[in-house]
């Protein structure tokens, strides 16, 4: 076999997720800081903030492991609260589970180590932000942050903080998504000339106002505390599917962040996790192309793709290319591509790996693989292109600066004031 | 976030609180409309939407009047948005100006947006703001946190001040703009001014949390200088001192932390060592993955274990030796970890030496060299075809798992003969694993499935089914001859396999194939299969809408009965096109196709909705015609559980009966399952041109809405 056709193993493990690497990490119980083998000392006592339908899922995931103690809810809605409690009394047979209508009080815990946050959007970057300067490590769901501003602070504040983060990208974790980017970053496809991502729709829009309806009793929904950050207007029931609330902030609508904080992620983790693309063009025939600084582009693309299920990624190199969806499938320029690998096929997207990693972390205290610097550029990336789309024009980024080059329009999308007494 | 709920935020045009992108920033006369509707006695929805609006084409000119809105409590925080975003002075002067005169939370807004846009004449104003004993903390802590963002070093000089207030929080607050202030006179070169505010903010009477972050920025900002402080982070006696010690441990860059931190392994508590290691690997360098190999080498195997799997990350040609030690030692965990170290080393001396060893080695050292070999896919056919000779079994094994992944196609006969002429029923096994391993990753596909094919004559049955299987997943032209070949047989289970593998065929050219086998075979099973097989072709991989519905009726017109009839109508019914139209048009003339033809017309023009020409009038002979038809309320559970799915139907609805969900499942189109255990039904109140109507339908039953 000549030396051009060998795979080179370090550069596939040394980043990439072989089997060994979803299970856990194995740090004995004597590290972990309470310098006892007690099985207390190995728990990692989590709240939840904001856990509707996602959340319930996610919550799922984290009562799945033996060491995840859930001690606390918090949610504006009083039925939530309720249900989460006797979700996580049932499964860990106990009735300890305390419930919050404010996440600050959760925070306050001294004895929570760590937060799930899956709140509507709206709240997502301000609740992480707090949770960290709080103390706590942070698993989040996404899209993390509304703008970039938010993307830039949920970085920042998360390096001063120390704390660890974990976007809700589970599909860092999946084997099958996870080789395909491995792919692409350590050269097997060649140089990166172009990668996918699918947008599931591309437009924005500005959050609005509907008409006003008769606001519950605070305990029953706390509409001041759901609007959080987002600046007020009436309640309105309508407005309470917090998915579709306030997502993105000064642009909302279609699915450039909503789907791309997935399935750009996975192409910024294809190329490296390099800063998000320096210029961005309007969608065009389905197609919206942004372009690295080296050439290479990142493509949100509507339709064309290889039926491998939803959130589908194509990562074309000089050599070659690999296609992979959450069928748990993928799909490559050449079978060679694959040999002397095993990858597990896992449809359906889970999170069950993505939270165990994010506890190993926990204690390890290392670098997730959805950590807030990686979450802050394939966000950038999503604001961009929706400040592009809203614009109808190209707009360039300057990557260092974190600012748009002699654009004043698309600077001012950057950022939107967050509602008193509210800031990050 | 599921797949269900992205296409519906993909559909949201006219979704709940949103409006269109209308604004363009070249809309020259954009900024006088928006102050139009904020001088009017328009809605307070529209004043807080020109806001917004203001914030992308306001200018000074809008100024006044954003700032009349700052002590409006329903719109203050709209007006904040442009006051924020609008590159102008002006708005500075404005916010300070309503920070004079606001109070509690309307007042906390202004404060919070000067500090966001870091307006250095404010910090007069704020640092009153945090200083005054009498003022609240809600107040103070915001002020103090806004001069931090404001980042100048006369915003310094009050923070240190706020550090020794009364108040706790305002204390926090100001460790943390002392932290933020510390941060921005850094970035300006000033290290001296960011070291003092970093040691105020640590000596500070504040929680630990904010002086390690404190302690963090010090370490950082001091470099090398640092590493004392470092080190005495990781020695702390508490877990938070220790935690943030580790992540500090990751970030210092430099040989003096390095040779710090590689000194620190070795004397380090046993609690600290196995997470220490971890982060020096997050280091890597040549000066930690020594302390590393060393701290594998022997000790406690609490930090050996992480240490082995470390030099997998940071490991080179140096930690080869020790690794291949322990690959062969008694303790199973730790070999199989440094074998899977040993298989991400770097470089090619690796490969050299490891293939040097294969020869003189026998027994569980060259199984696991073997194993070395396929994974790092070494070079070393000669010494595998040797050792596939080896009457040990665990040898040959390893030797044909070897083979599997490193034989090229001219030596692919030899691993054929292994897996056609298998020592025994387990050999056979592990040969045909071998075989389909090296089989996929043919570049030549056609001359690999050429030479499957030739060995299937004189292969036992059981063998034959399984060289198909690989012919399969091997795909291209030549595997397609071969696969078909064996459904033409007279063999029925070579019918079977082939038929079987056809009907997942990944590509279009097995679409003639199987449409002449199901034209020619037997009815039956794999005459079925066949048919189902191209019509699968014709829908997923037929090309065009047209394309597709050409396919679709080359299909209808080979159907023998009524059930595969039913099946086609059922196939185009997600084939959207003219022709599909036609065809449902024309099979509706039977009336036992009827029913089925007016559900695959109504789905078809309900998605194409009038880009066929005169196709509503053409469906209207099957009763399909267009209907307005409007949702007036949805309801989906059980009982008391009820849950409103209005608006998910609204955004189905078409003008016809059929509404056409993405999922067949009505918890995934719903939202969850909202009674769970319990039977639901979905209970839909509605107007069909004009007439109200009311129907109910079990847990995933077809929803057409009956004529009322």
């Amino acid at each position: 076999m000549s030396t051009s056709t060998r795979m080179h193993r370090r550069r596939f493990l040394g980043t990439g997720l072989s089997a060994a690497a979803i299970a856990p990490t194995v740090i004995p119980s004597s590290a972990l800081g309470l310098d006892g083998a007690v099985p207390p000392s190995e728990r990692i006592v989590v709240g939840g903030i904001g856990i509707g339908n996602r959340g319930t899922y996610d919550l799922g995931c984290f009562l799945e492991q033996k060491d995840v103690q859930f001690a606390a809810v918090c949610d504006v809605k009083e039925a939530r609260r309720q249900a989460v409690k006797k979700m996580a009394d049932d499964r860990q047979k106990n009735t300890q589970c305390t419930m919050h209508v404010d996440f600050r009080e959760l925070l306050d815990r001294n004895d929570i180590d760590a937060v799930l946050i899956a709140t509507g959007p709206n709240w997502h970057a301000l609740a992480a932000v707090t949770a960290a300067k709080a103390g706590k490590d942070v698993y989040c769901e996404k899209p993390c942050s509304k703008n970039i501003a938010q993307s830039l602070l949920l970085r920042d504040t998360f390096r001063r903080t120390g704390r660890v983060f974990q976007a809700g990208t589970q599909r860092r974790n999946l084997p099958h998504f996870a080789f395909a980017c491995e792919l692409a970053r350590t050269g097997r496809l060649g140089k990166i000339k172009r990668v996918y991502a699918h947008p599931a729709g591309m437009s924005a829009a500005t959050s609005g106002w509907l008409p006003p309806e008769p606001e519950p009793a605070r305990e029953v929904v706390d509409w001041d505390m759901y609007l959080g950050p987002a600046a007020w207007r009436p309640f309105n029931k309508r407005f309470l599917d917090g998915f579709n609330f306030e997502k993105g902030g000064g642009l909302v609508g279609g699915g450039v962040l909503e789907w791309g904080s997935h399935c750009v992620d996975l192409c910024q983790w294809a190329v490296n996790d390099r800063s998000p693309p320096s210029s961005y063009d309007p969608p065009k025939d389905g197609q919206l192309v942004s372009r690295y600084d080296d050439g290479a582009e990142l493509i949100f693309r509507e339709k064309g793709w290889i039926p491998l299920g939803s959130c589908p990624v194509r990562f074309e190199g000089e050599t070659g290319w690999v296609e992979a969806g959450d069928s748990g499938k993928i799909v490559l320029s050449s079978p060679e591509l694959m040999a002397g690998r095993t990858v597990a096929e896992i449809g359906g997207y889970p999170a069950t790996f993505h939270v165990r990693e994010f506890l190993d972390c926990v204690k390890s205290r290392g670098r997730t693989k959805g950590n807030a610097d990686a979450a802050c550029n394939a966000h950038i990336a999503c604001h961009a292109a929706n400040i592009a789309i809203y614009l109808g024009r190209t707009v360039r980024y300057d990557t260092a600066k974190h600012e748009f080059i002699d654009d004043a329009a698309a600077n001012r999308l950057r950022s939107e004031a967050l509602r008193e007494p509210w800031l990050m | 976030m599921s797949m269900i709920r992205l296409m519906l935020a993909a559909a949201l045009v006219a979704a709940p609180g949103l409006v269109p992108s209308a604004l363009r920033a070249d809309d020259a006369g954009r900024e006088a409309e928006l102050l139009a509707v904020l001088r009017s006695d328009k809605p307070e929805a529209d004043k807080a939407l020109a806001c917004k609006g203001l914030a992308v084409h306001g200018s000074a000119a809008a100024v006044p009047d954003l700032a009349k809105l700052l002590d409006n409590e329903r719109l203050a925080s709209w007006a904040r948005i442009p006051l924020e975003a609008i590159p102008d002075t002006a708005c500075d002067a404005a916010l300070r100006d309503a920070a004079g005169r606001l109070s509690g939370k309307l007042l906390v807004g202004v404060v919070n947006s000067l500090g966001v846009r870091r307006d250095a004449a404010a910090v007069d104003l704020l640092a009153t703001l945090a200083l005054d004993p009498q003022q609240d903390a809600a107040v103070a802590g915001p002020a103090a946190i806004a001069l931090g963002k404001i980042g100048t070093v006369a915003a310094a000089a009050p923070l240190d001040k706020a550090l020794a207030s009364p108040a706790a929080a305002v204390r926090l607050a100001a460790a943390e703009g002392c932290v933020l202030c510390g941060e921005h006179v850094l970035a300006a070169g000033k290290t001296a001014e960011a070291v003092r505010l970093f040691e105020a903010a640590r000596k500070a009477d504040v929680p630990a949390r904010r002086k390690h972050e404190a302690t963090r920025a010090l370490i950082l900002a001091r470099g090398a200088g640092g590493v004392p402080l470092l080190l005495e982070l990781l020695a702390a006696d508490d877990r938070a001192s220790r935690t943030m010690g580790l992540v500090v441990a990751r970030e210092l860059p430099g040989a003096e932390a390095d040779t710090a931190l590689a000194a620190l392994l070795g004397t380090a508590s046993p609690n600290l060592r196995p997470l220490l290691v971890e982060a020096l690997a997050d280091r890597g360098g040549a000066i930690v993955r020594a302390a590393i190999v060393q701290a594998a080498a022997k000790g406690d195997r609490d930090v050996r274990l992480p240490a082995v799997r470390a030099l997998g990350r940071v490991g080179d040609a140096g930690s080869l030796a020790p690794l291949l030690e322990l690959a062969v030692g008694d303790d199973a965990e730790l070999a199989a970890a440094a074998a899977d170290a040993i298989a991400g080393l770097p470089g090619d001396g690796i490969d050299a030496a490891i293939s040097r060893q294969i020869p003189s080695s026998s027994g569980k050292k060259l199984v696991m060299l073997l194993n070395l070999a396929a994974q790092r896919r070494i070079d070393v056919l000669p010494q595998v075809l040797e050792a596939v000779q080896s009457p040990d079994a665990a040898v040959h094994a390893a030797a044909l798992a070897t083979l599997g992944e490193i034989v090229d196609l001219e030596r692919l006969p030899v691993l054929v003969q292994q897996a056609v002429k298998p020592r025994d029923e387990a050999d056979a096994a592990a040969a045909l694993k071998a075989l389909k391993t090296a089989c996929v990753r043919m570049p030549d596909r056609d001359r690999c499935a050429g030479t499957l094919a030739a060995a299937l004559d004189a292969a036992p049955d059981a063998t034959k089914i399984a060289l198909l299987d690989i012919i399969g997943e091997v795909g291209g032209g030549r595997a397609l001859e071969a696969v078909a070949a064996a459904a033409r047989s007279g063999d029925e289970k070579l019918q079977d396999a082939g038929t079987r593998l056809l009907g997942a065929w990944m590509t279009a050219d097995a679409g003639p194939v199987l449409l002449d086998l199901a034209k020619t075979m037997p009815q039956g099973k794999f005459q079925d299969r066949a048919f189902r097989g191209f019509l699968r072709i014709a829908r997923q991989l037929g090309g065009t809408p047209d394309q597709k519905a050409a396919l679709c009726r080359q299909a209808f017109a080979a159907a023998r009965d009524a059930d595969e009839k039913l099946f086609v109508l059922e196939a185009i019914r997600s084939v959207p096109a003219a022709d599909t139209l036609a065809l449902a048009v024309e099979a509706g003339a039977a009336a036992e196709l009827r029913e089925a033809a007016r559900l695959a017309a109504a789905d078809i023009l309900t998605k194409t909705g009038d880009s066929i020409p005169g196709g509503w009038e053409k469906a209207a002979p099957l009763g399909v015609n267009r209907l307005k038809i409007e949702i007036v309320s949805a309801t989906y559970g059980a009982g008391e559980v009820q849950r409103d799915v209005s608006d998910a139907l609204r955004k189905r609805v078409g003008p016809t009966p059929l509404i056409s969900m993405p999922s067949p499942a009505y918890n995934t189109c719903f939202g969850g399952d909202p009674a769970p255990g319990t039977a639901k039904k979905l209970t839909i109140r509605y107007t069909i041109d004009g007439k109200a109507g009311e129907a109910a339908f079990a847990e995933d039953a077809p929803i057409v809405l009956p004529l009322p």
